[in-house]
């Protein structure tokens, strides 16, 4: 039986015997692995990208104190980045699952179409969800979109749910009662960070600070874009993106609102990307041959 | 020595061709049309080649799309073709040699104008080209074919994989492509065509033959055939539902999903928790068929705690994913119980609160005030309806909380089963049967053929959500296009059209278009409300036509009832049945031109209802006389059928009238030049009009127009 810690490794193990830069998780809070900048400038640039990382990923609105054998406020995903799209791509995913000690041959594994759209980065990508044994354990995306402007070269994204994967490995009906290590399960480790940050994103986070922290990293945000500093930028795109997901938990947000807080982080989203693409080509002329 | 020969003259036969695109699993939703424009392309490609074959044939799976063409011909057919160009006279320049326009024309068929050809047409001598087109071998022109067969499928969405940046569903993969034991090759998104298909598992077998195909695939346990792989299915899910003890719930559109995304499709009986059946049926049905991908057992018309999951594959570890299958399937149900439960601890009225936080439309507010709107016009409809048999206090009470189980916790995990979760809940809140199935069925008619609510209550609650969504929509521009509508407001209009006409409610439903317009939180200039209210109309008659229309009446029959149709829509229908059976009778066609005649006259005339009762001093000739007695004796008769809804009685009487019009029009000028004279022979023709216009306008008929 794999540990939780044993699948992170083997992931890791496989991706770099592939080629893969290992990278750790980003500092900033992101709502998904695809939100680290790794994923997010790797898919807008021009060049090569080979780059696999585990990233915790905070839901605010998904918690449930802890009490739900299912939910989580804060889990991990294994992200992989490839571009150009090898063309046994699906081939190397299941060689992955291998890995995890999963033969394919006595499973039942299932590409349903799934589609990604994520509207606060203006991105959206074709793919699927893969079910094993109805359970979903992957998101496979071909990056098609991103702050609304096509991508070329194409790049795709593979996301395993870490936590799914365990389950379902450890055949365990609740996520903490996966075993971390021999010693640890997950609950003991964080159930109640999922009791106390539930408690925090439902009923006390400030909603007046956090009104007046999205309006300050926004106005951060622009200044930095226009001083043609892509990456501090798009922290503030991050730091945007929770500060509205913590202030939807809370609930302090009506549909309109809604639409609207999402379209200006899209807003600041879209304006690094263009940022991002100047610098590029500037870097590009500099160093082409005179 | 033997062996050479043989294939050669394997190539001068007749063979079958394979063309096998192999992908990154497709949506469900796209193979069959797909593998529809496959076929249809690849069968318009052969023939513009003039390439015989046999028959063509379609495989899919998710993973590959196949066109098989039976004998197909080595060769093409050879053709000639005979071309016109300018008139003989410009063949050559006055100085002999050959002119532009020759020289041109030559070119254009690839040939030199010596072997123009002089021809005598209709249009005089010309020159003309016969160009012969040798028969083309068939490897050539299949390559070519599968090529611009395969770039001109195209898909609801497509995506780009490659630097080439080529566009289809899902990745392509692999081609395989053979004609009989010969490849016909090509090369497109950087993939060149091989003779190596793949399995299930990653495993891989060579193909020598394209006839081999299926044997070779089945080899591999992927049957390729989407009707045999259906067959295959259903057989199993049979047999494994009788080891279930219940019967499977035989949900097409799943069973042709399920064909859609497996190879080789297996089920799997599996088990949940008994404890599980006391959530909502509906809901168990929904966790299984739309979240799973399951097919619920029933027994005596309930489920059972065992369901039938689809697996792709041979049946190697099957323990295994059952074990999958059932744990994921606990998972979903706990999720649901926990939600189910922390519903039923408040009653719907206390989710009404939340609603003001969720907006309907921004313009329009939130669902609470939607929610105030539409239990007051219910009350307004009541009102309408006279003295129609109704419970107000029920209404009233559906249509308070009709939209209350939109904040439940499960409505919003499952937009699906709102209106049904309501219903559920207000049965386990002691509610009058009658409530809850209002609640139920406050959606309804889901689909064009479902259901209506079945009580008057509910259906007037029905009517009032949907009259207010409609009304509102459109009083803020948001009218449907042809392919957007958004807030389902086509739906909604015919599900109108039918409460008003299977439940036979006697609404008038311009005056309910009115109030539940008034109610909207807009400011409409009084022209404006006059507007969009016209508009409303229209678009609910448009949605009163296809239903009509689809009850087998004719566009002129539904035009000719048109003029008070929203009066009473149940009338409407009776009215248009009587059109429909007394326009067999054979002095019908002709009275409607003679109305059509009288009519026309009167709109010439600008004619307007002049005040006063009609006298006969007033007229001069015996038959327009008799046309007036004779219409006066009718009129009681047939104002008397009309109050009993006998439209067919009326109209039969109507029709008598036929030979005294025909002799007036005969004998009498309308537009006489005594004015006292004419307007009463006007009078007299409005009198007729009018009659018949209570049932139907003649004139809008198609036989009444001239040919």
């Amino acid at each position: 039986m794999m540990n939780f810690q044993d699948i992170i490794l083997a992931l890791k193990e496989f991706w770099s015997q592939k080629g893969c830069l290992l990278i750790e998780p980003y500092d900033v809070e992101k709502g998904a692995a695809t939100f680290n900048p790794a994923t997010f400038f790797g898919a807008i640039s021009s060049s090569p990208v080979q780059i696999a990382y585990p990233e915790p990923c905070r839901r605010p609105a998904d918690g449930r104190y802890g009490d739900n054998p299912n939910r989580l406020g804060k889990y991990y995903q294994f992200q992989v980045l490839l571009k150009p799209v090898p063309r046994d791509v699906t081939d190397l995913y299941l060689g992955s699952l291998k890995s995890l000690g999963l033969d394919i041959k006595k499973h039942d594994l299932r590409w349903i179409e799934d589609d990604w759209e994520s509207p606060t980065l203006g991105a959206s990508g074709l793919g699927w969800e893969v079910w094993l044994d109805g359970m979903e354990i992957t998101q496979f995306t071909y990056f098609q979109q991103m702050g609304q402007a096509p991508l070329f070269p194409v790049s795709v994204e593979i996301t395993y749910g870490l936590e799914r994967i365990a389950m379902y490995l450890q055949k365990k009906d609740s996520v903490f009662d996966l075993q971390f290590n021999d010693e640890r399960s997950y609950g003991e480790i964080f159930k109640e960070a999922e009791r106390q940050f539930s408690t925090y994103n439902f009923e006390e986070a400030d909603v007046e600070m956090l009104t007046r922290h999205f309006e300050d990293y926004e106005r951060e945000g622009e200044r930095l874009v226009s001083k043609g500093l892509s990456l501090p930028a798009y922290d503030c795109v991050l730091k945007l993106s929770h500060c509205f997901n913590v202030l939807e938990a809370r609930g302090s947000v009506s549909v309109t609102e809604r639409a609207q807080y999402i379209a200006r982080v899209r807003g600041l989203a879209k304006k690094v990307i263009t940022c991002h693409w100047e610098l590029e080509n500037a870097k590009k002329k500099e160093f082409a041959p005179k | 020595m033997l062996r050479k020969k043989n294939s050669l003259r394997n190539d001068l036969e007749p063979q079958d061709y394979l063309l096998e695109i192999g992908l990154e699993p497709l949506p469900a939703r796209f193979l069959s049309p797909a593998l529809e424009s496959l076929a249809a392309n690849m069968a318009e490609a052969l023939k513009a080649s003039r390439l015989s074959f046999k028959s063509l044939k379609t495989f899919g799976t998710p993973r590959r799309l196949a066109a098989f063409i039976e004998s197909v011909a080595p060769k093409s057919e050879a053709s000639s073709e005979k071309f016109f160009g300018p008139p003989a006279s410009r063949l050559k320049n006055p100085d002999g040699s050959y002119s532009l326009a020759a020289e041109g024309f030559a070119r254009k068929y690839n040939v030199t104008p010596d072997q123009l050809i002089i021809e005598t047409t209709a249009k005089g001598e010309q020159l003309s080209i016969v160009v012969n087109r040798p028969g083309r071998l068939s490897r050539e022109i299949l390559a070519e074919a599968a090529v611009k067969v395969i770039s001109s499928l195209e898909f609801p969405k497509s995506m780009e994989w490659e630097e080439s940046r080529f566009k289809f569903a899902r990745p392509i993969r692999s081609f395989v492509s053979l004609w009989g034991t010969f490849p016909v090759s090509f090369s497109l998104v950087g993939i060149k065509t091989s003779r190596v298909l793949r399995g299930l598992n990653g495993e891989s077998a060579k193909i020598e033959n394209a006839s081999d195909y299926e044997k070779i695939l089945r080899n591999m346990a992927v049957v390729v055939s989407i009707e045999e792989r259906r067959n295959i299915l259903i057989k199993k899910l049979d047999w494994a539902a009788g080891e279930g003890g219940g019967d499977w719930d035989k949900d097409q559109d799943l069973i042709s999903e399920i064909v859609a995304m497996t190879e080789h499709p297996v089920p799997v009986l599996g088990h949940f928790e008994q404890k599980f059946l006391k959530l909502p049926q509906p809901l168990i049905s929904l966790v299984l068929k739309k979240q799973l991908k399951f097919f619920p057992l029933i027994r005596s018309g309930r489920l059972i705690n065992a369901f039938l999951g689809v697996r792709d594959g041979i049946s190697e570890g099957q323990n295994l994913v059952r074990e999958g299958f059932e744990r994921v399937l606990v998972a979903r149900l706990n999720d649901a119980v926990f939600f189910f439960e922390k519903d039923r601890k408040r009653r719907l009225e206390s989710y009404l609160e939340e609603l003001k936080r969720v907006v309907y439309q921004k313009d329009l507010g939130t669902m609470a005030e939607k929610a105030s709107r539409v239990e007051k016009l219910a009350k307004d409809l009541i009102e309408l309806l006279g003295d129609f048999e109704v419970s107000e206090d029920s209404c009233a009470e559906i249509s308070r909380v009709c939209y209350a189980d939109l904040t439940t916790n499960l409505v919003k995990e499952f937009p699906e089963l709102q209106g049904t979760l309501g219903g559920v809940y207000a049965r386990l809140e002691g509610r009058d049967e009658r409530i809850a199935l209002g609640l139920e069925e406050f959606y309804f008619p889901i689909g064009p053929k479902s259901p209506i609510p079945t009580t008057v209550e509910g259906a007037i609650a029905s009517l009032a959500g949907k009259l207010d969504s409609i009304a509102g929509c459109f009083a803020v521009g948001l009218i449907p296009t042809g392919s957007a509508d958004p807030y389902a407001l086509r739906r909604q209009a015919f599900g109108i059209i039918r409460i008003a006409l299977e439940r036979q409610l006697p609404i008038d439903l311009e005056k309910a278009v009115s109030l539940a317009l008034k109610n909207q939180p807009v400011t409409l200039s009084e022209d404006r409300f006059v507007q969009v209210r016209d508009e409303i109309l229209d678009f609910l008659w448009g949605r009163a036509q296809s239903f009509f229309e689809e009850k087998g009446f004719s566009v002129d029959e539904i035009r000719a009832v048109k003029a008070g149709a929203f009066g009473r829509l149940s009338r409407t229908y009776l009215r248009l049945s009587a059109v429909r059976s007394v326009r067999k009778e054979a002095d019908f066609e002709p009275l409607a031109i003679s109305f059509k005649r009288a009519s026309n006259i009167l709109k010439q005339a600008h004619y307007e209802n002049g005040d006063g009762v009609l006298k006969v001093e007033s007229l001069l000739e015996p038959s327009e006389i008799a046309l007036l007695k004779i219409l006066t004796e009718m009129e009681d008769t047939v104002k008397e059928k009309i109050e009993f809804d006998d439209f067919e009685g009326s109209l039969k009487t109507l029709v008598q009238i036929k030979p005294h019009l025909d002799l007036f029009f005969e004998k009498v000028m309308v537009m006489a030049d005594n004015p006292d004279l004419k307007r009463a022979r006007l009078k007299l023709l409005e009198k007729l009009v009018s009659l018949f216009s209570q049932i139907a306008d003649l004139s809008e008929l198609q036989g009444a127009s001239p040919k």
